[in-house]
C-alpha cells in the first residue's frame, strides 16, 4: 500500500512548485515568442522535428523502459511488455 | 558578390522561398520535400542489435513503420516490432560464499549458481510482437486529432492500450497545446503461474517430488492483469526562427499485478554465530529464498522539456531533461543531449544520456531473518531487483547517417551504456559479496528510410 | 462562343468582355489582363457554372491588375510612387506583397528587387543593338535598392524618386489567388486550370484523371507552341526574354537587370521554366534562376524542382 502521505512528501511538494514555473513560463511569454509564418523555414526542417526518428526513439524508450524505473515523458507511443 | 546563391544557412533557398509564398497566399505551408507527398508511403526499417556484458541479455530487433499521408495533413501510421530476447537478468538474490541452486520459474527444474557468482535467473529464450496503429487528422484550422491503438503478445505477456490526444493551435501556430489520455490493459501470465507475493521459494532438494510438486503449487497465485491509465498534457512552443521547446506534464496511474512474478530475494541470517550473514537456512534444510512483492497501484508524475536549436551552419542540438517522481518513493532525472553535425549529403550525431535515479521505498537487496518472521514477513512489499535501486546510467552513442537523395536515407547507430548501482553493502559473510555489479550494455542499430 | 456581361465598374481598363467556348462538361473561357491571353479551362462542370466561375475570375484578374499596375493613377502603387518620401498606409494585401518582396530580397542576396523598375528609363528591350550610357544607369542606381525604403507594418516610406514594381510577381499572384477562389467555388468532382499567358496552375487531374496538356513556347518560334507538357497538379510558370532583348555584336542583351549594376545579368538562358506547387513560387524560382546567370541550371538543381532552361539551340531540362 502507498505511503498515505505521499501528498506532503517534500519531493511532491517539490515537483508541484516545479510544474507551476514551468507553466508559468511556458505561458507568459507565449503571445509574445514566436515567428512570422514565412520565417518557418528553419523550423520546417525535418531535422528540426521534436522526434526526428519515431523508430529510434521507441526502440531506446523499450530499452531503458526495461533497465531503468522511469518510462515515458514525451508522449504516448509506447505500450506494454513483459521486460519491467 | 556570390556568383551562385543556391542556399542560404546550408538549406536550399527554395524551401525558404515555399514558406514565404504561402504566407503570402495564404494557405497551409505545405512540406517542400517529396516526403509528405499525399498518397504515398513513407517507410522506416531498422535492426536493432542489443547485447549486454557477462552473458545477460541479448536481442535482435526488427522494427518497420510505414506512414501515408492523405490530403487535408491526415496520416496514418503502422509499426510492427518483433523482438527475440534471449540471455539472463539478475534474480534479485545475492550472491553466497557456497554454491547456490534455485527453482525454475516453471517449476519442472533447477539451476545452480556457482559460489561468488551473481544469481542470474535461468536462461530464457522469448519473442514479442508488437503492433501499433495511429491516425492523425486536423479538426479544423485550429485543432488536431490523434488516436492510436496497441498491442503486444509474448508467450508469458498479452498488453494492449488505446490512447487518444487533441491539439489546439494559437499564435499563429507558434503555440502548441496538447492533451492525450491512453488507456491500458495488461494479461500478465508467467511460466508456471504468478508466485504469491513474499512466499518462500520451494526448493526440491531434501523432499519427495510429491512434497516439492505440492509446496510448488501452494505458492501460485491465478493470472493476474494490469490496468493502466496516462494523462498528458504538453506546451510546444516556438521560441524564435532557430529554436523550438516542448514542455509536457504526463501522470500515469497503474494498478493490478506490478510485480515481476521471476525476481526473488534473498534471506540472510542475522542471528549472531557461524552464519552471519550467509543464506538463513529452513526447516526443509534449503537456504530462504522469497518471491518478491511490489505495491498494487502506483502513481508517477513527469515533467520533460525539450529544445531543439538550430546553429548558424544548419547544425542542430537537441538537449531535454525529464523529472520523475512517484508513490513507490522513487525519483530520477534525465539529461539527454544530442548535436547533429550536418554535412552535404550526410550527418554524425553524438549523443549522451545521464541517468539517475534514487531507491523505492520497499527496495531491499535482502531481507534478514528477523523481517523474515519465520514465514509471516513483517513488510508486506519487497524487491532486490536492481532496476527499482539507487542507479546512475551514462550512456554514450553516436548515429550516421546518409542521405541517398530526398526520399532515402541509410544510418547505422551505436550506443553503450554502463549503470552503475548502490545501496546496503551488507554485513557479516554477505559483505565480502559484490552486492552491485555494473551493468553494460551496447546496441547496434541499422536504419534504412523510404 | 458566349460573351459574359461585366459591369464597367469591374471592367475599369476597359479590356474586351470575357468570352467561353465548349460543349457539355468542357468550358474555355478567355479575357485579356496584364498584357496577356488569359485562359480558364474547366472541366467536369455545365454551362451556367462555367459561365459564373469565368465571371468571378475576370473580376478578380482585373482588381489585381488595376490594384498593382503602375499605370492606373489613383491606386495604391500610384499613391505610393508620387509620395514624395511621405508615409503611406498600405492595406492587408499590399503589406503582405511588400513583406513577400522583402523575404525574396533577402533570399536573393539583392537580386530580386522590386524597386529596380526606375532602370528601365535607361533600357528599351526593342530588339535594337542601343545599349545606354554607363553614367545614365550609374545615375538610375542611386535610386534603386530596397534598402533604401522603410518598410513598417501598416507604413511604407519610399524616398523621393524611388519607384516600387510589382511586374515580376504581379501575374503569377493573380493566377494563384483566381485559382485559390475558383476552387473554393467549384462543384465537387470538376477541376480548373488558370493560364494567363503562359504562367498557369490547376486545381488537379482533369476529370477521369486525365492530365492537362499545356503548349511550351520555343523561343525561335514565336507564335508556334510545339512542345507539350502533361499537368496533374501544381503550377508552371516561365521567365524569358523572347520578346524583349537588345542584340549588340552577336551578344544578347537579355531584359532581366541586376539591381546591383543596373546592367542585364550576363549570361542569362533565354527562358527558363519551372514547376512548383503555386505559380507565385515557380514565377520566383524562375526569376531567381534567371538573375544566376550562368548558374541558372545549377541553382534550381539545388532546389529539386522541375526545370527547363534554354540557351539558344542548347537546352537543359529536369523533368
Amino acid at each position: 500500500m502507498p505511503d498515505s502521505t505521499w501528498f506532503f512528501d517534500r519531493r511532491f511538494r517539490l515537483a508541484g512548485t516545479a510544474l507551476a514555473l514551468a507553466t508559468l513560463l511556458a505561458m507568459s511569454g507565449c503571445s509574445d515568442l514566436g515567428v512570422k509564418p514565412w520565417e518557418r523555414d528553419q523550423l520546417a526542417d525535418p531535422d528540426m522535428q521534436l522526434t526526428v526518428s519515431g523508430v529510434d526513439a521507441g526502440l531506446d524508450d523499450h530499452i531503458y523502459f526495461s533497465k531503468e524505473a522511469s518510462s515515458g515523458g514525451r508522449g504516448f507511443g509506447g505500450g506494454g511488455c513483459g521486460c519491467n | 558578390m556570390q556568383l551562385t546563391n543556391s542556399k542560404k544557412n546550408g538549406k536550399p533557398v527554395g524551401r525558404a522561398l515555399a514558406a514565404a509564398t504561402c504566407a503570402l497566399l495564404g494557405v497551409q505551408a505545405t512540406d517542400a520535400l517529396a516526403k509528405d507527398k499525399p498518397g504515398e508511403w513513407d517507410v522506416e526499417t531498422a535492426l536493432l542489435v542489443y547485447s549486454e556484458a557477462d552473458d545477460r541479455v541479448q536481442a535482435v530487433e526488427p522494427v518497420i513503420s510505414a506512414t501515408r499521408n492523405y490530403d487535408g495533413d491526415r496520416k496514418l501510421n503502422l509499426k510492427l516490432i518483433a523482438d527475440t530476447l534471449t540471455g539472463a537478468s539478475p534474480s534479485g538474490a545475492t550472491p553466497s560464499d557456497v554454491p547456490q541452486t534455485f527453482t525454475q520459474p516453471s517449476g519442472n527444474g533447477s539451476y545452480d549458481v556457482t559460489a561468488g557468482d551473481a544469481p542470474l535467473d535461468d536462461s530464457f529464450k522469448d519473442t514479442r510482437v508488437a503492433l501499433s496503429t495511429s491516425w492523425t487528422a486536423p479538426l479544423d484550422r485550429d485543432y488536431t486529432y490523434s488516436v492510436g491503438a496497441y498491442g503486444s503478445r509474448e508467450y508469458d505477456y498479452l498488453s494492449t492500450a488505446v490512447n487518444g490526444s487533441l491539439s489546439r493551435y494559437l499564435n499563429n501556430k507558434n503555440t502548441t497545446l496538447t492533451g492525450g489520455l491512453s488507456l491500458g490493459f495488461d494479461l500478465v501470465d508467467p511460466v508456471g503461474g504468478a508466485p504469491t507475493g513474499l512466499s518462500r521459494m520451494p526448493l526440491k532438494a531434501n523432499k519427495t517430488g510429491t512434497q516439492f510438486d505440492q509446496e510448488f503449487a501452494d505458492t501460485r497465485e491465478t493470472d493476474d492483469t494490469k490496468t493502466l491509465v496516462d494523462a498528458l498534457f504538453g506546451v510546444t512552443q516556438v521560441i524564435n526562427r532557430r529554436t523550438l521547446m516542448q514542455f509536457n506534464y504526463g501522470v500515469s496511474y497503474s494498478s493490478g499485478y506490478l510485480t515481476d512474478p521471476y525476481k526473488i530475494l534473498s534471506v540472510i541470517d542475522d542471528a549472531s554465530g557461524a552464519n552471519f550473514g550467509g543464506n538463513l537456512i529452513g526447516s526443509d534444510s534449503n537456504p530462504v529464498y522469497l518471491y518478491e512483492n511490489r505495491p498494487d497501484t502506483r502513481i508517477k508524475h513527469t515533467l520533460y522539456w525539450q529544445t531543439k536549436y538550430m546553429l548558424e551552419n544548419g547544425d542542430v542540438m537537441d538537449g531535454s531533461y525529464r523529472f520523475m517522481v512517484d508513490d513507490w518513493g522513487i525519483t530520477s532525472h534525465t539529461v539527454d543531449l544530442k548535436y547533429r553535425w550536418n554535412m552535404d549529403k550526410s550527418y554524425l550525431e553524438p549523443h549522451f544520456r545521464y541517468y539517475l535515479q534514487s531507491e523505492a521505498d520497499f527496495y531491499k537487496r535482502y531481507l534478514t531473518a528477523t523481517e523474515y518472521n519465520g514465514g509471516t514477513p513483517t513488510l508486506s512489499d519487497a524487491s532486490a531487483d536492481y532496476r527499482l535501486g539507487d542507479l546512475t546510467g551514462l550512456t554514450f552513442g553516436a548515429k550516421w547517417g546518409y542521405h541517398l537523395d530526398e526520399d532515402h536515407e541509410l544510418a547505422i547507430r551505436a550506443e553503450y551504456m554502463i549503470q552503475t548501482n548502490d545501496g546496503d553493502q551488507g554485513f557479516g559473510k554477505l559483505a565480502s559479496q559484490d552486492l552491485y555489479p555494473d551493468t553494460s550494455a551496447m546496441w547496434l542499430q541499422l536504419s534504412y528510410s523510404f | 462562343m458566349t460573351t459574359i456581361c461585366v459591369s464597367a465598374q469591374d471592367n475599369p481598363a476597359k479590356h474586351p468582355l470575357p468570352r467561353i467556348t465548349g460543349k457539355q462538361r468542357s468550358w474555355q473561357g478567355r479575357f485579356e489582363a496584364m498584357a496577356s491571353p488569359c485562359e480558364i479551362l474547366l472541366d467536369g462542370i455545365g454551362r451556367t457554372d462555367a459561365e459564373q466561375l469565368l465571371f468571378h475570375a475576370a473580376r478578380e484578374t482585373w482588381r489585381l491588375e488595376r490594384k498593382f499596375s503602375r499605370y492606373v493613377s489613383g491606386n495604391p502603387i500610384d499613391r505610393i510612387n508620387h509620395s514624395n518620401g511621405e508615409p503611406v498606409t498600405v492595406d492587408d494585401e499590399l503589406a503582405l506583397m511588400l513583406d513577400y518582396a522583402a523575404q525574396c530580397y533577402e533570399l536573393s542576396d539583392g537580386r530580386f528587387d522590386i524597386t529596380s523598375g526606375v532602370l528601365r528609363r535607361a533600357w528599351r528591350f526593342d530588339g535594337s543593338d542601343r545599349l545606354p550610357e554607363k553614367d545614365k544607369t550609374d545615375a538610375l542606381l542611386n535610386l534603386v535598392g530596397w534598402g533604401n525604403l522603410n518598410w513598417q507594418h501598416p507604413q511604407l516610406t519610399l524616398p523621393e524618386g524611388m519607384e516600387i514594381d510589382f511586374g515580376g510577381i504581379g501575374k503569377e499572384y493573380a493566377v494563384d489567388r483566381v485559382l485559390l477562389d475558383l476552387k473554393r467555388l467549384l462543384p465537387e468532382g470538376s477541376s480548373v486550370l488558370v493560364n494567363f499567358g503562359g504562367d498557369l496552375a490547376c486545381s488537379g487531374p482533369r476529370t477521369d484523371d486525365k492530365a492537362w496538356i499545356v503548349g511550351m513556347e520555343n523561343h525561335r518560334k514565336l507564335t508556334d507552341s510545339s512542345e507539350t507538357l502533361s499537368l496533374r497538379g501544381g503550377a508552371l510558370a516561365t521567365s524569358g526574354d523572347s520578346h524583349r532583348y537588345l542584340l549588340r555584336d552577336g551578344v544578347r542583351y537579355s531584359h532581366i537587370l541586376d539591381p546591383r549594376t543596373g546592367w542585364p545579368v550576363p549570361d542569362a538562358p533565354h527562358s527558363v521554366t519551372v514547376a512548383a506547387a503555386t505559380c507565385t513560387l515557380a514565377g520566383m524560382l524562375a526569376t531567381f534562376a534567371m538573375l544566376q546567370g550562368a548558374n541558372a541550371e545549377h541553382f534550381l538543381k539545388e532546389q529539386d524542382v522541375l526545370f527547363r532552361v534554354q540557351r539558344s539551340w542548347i537546352q537543359h531540362s529536369r523533368v
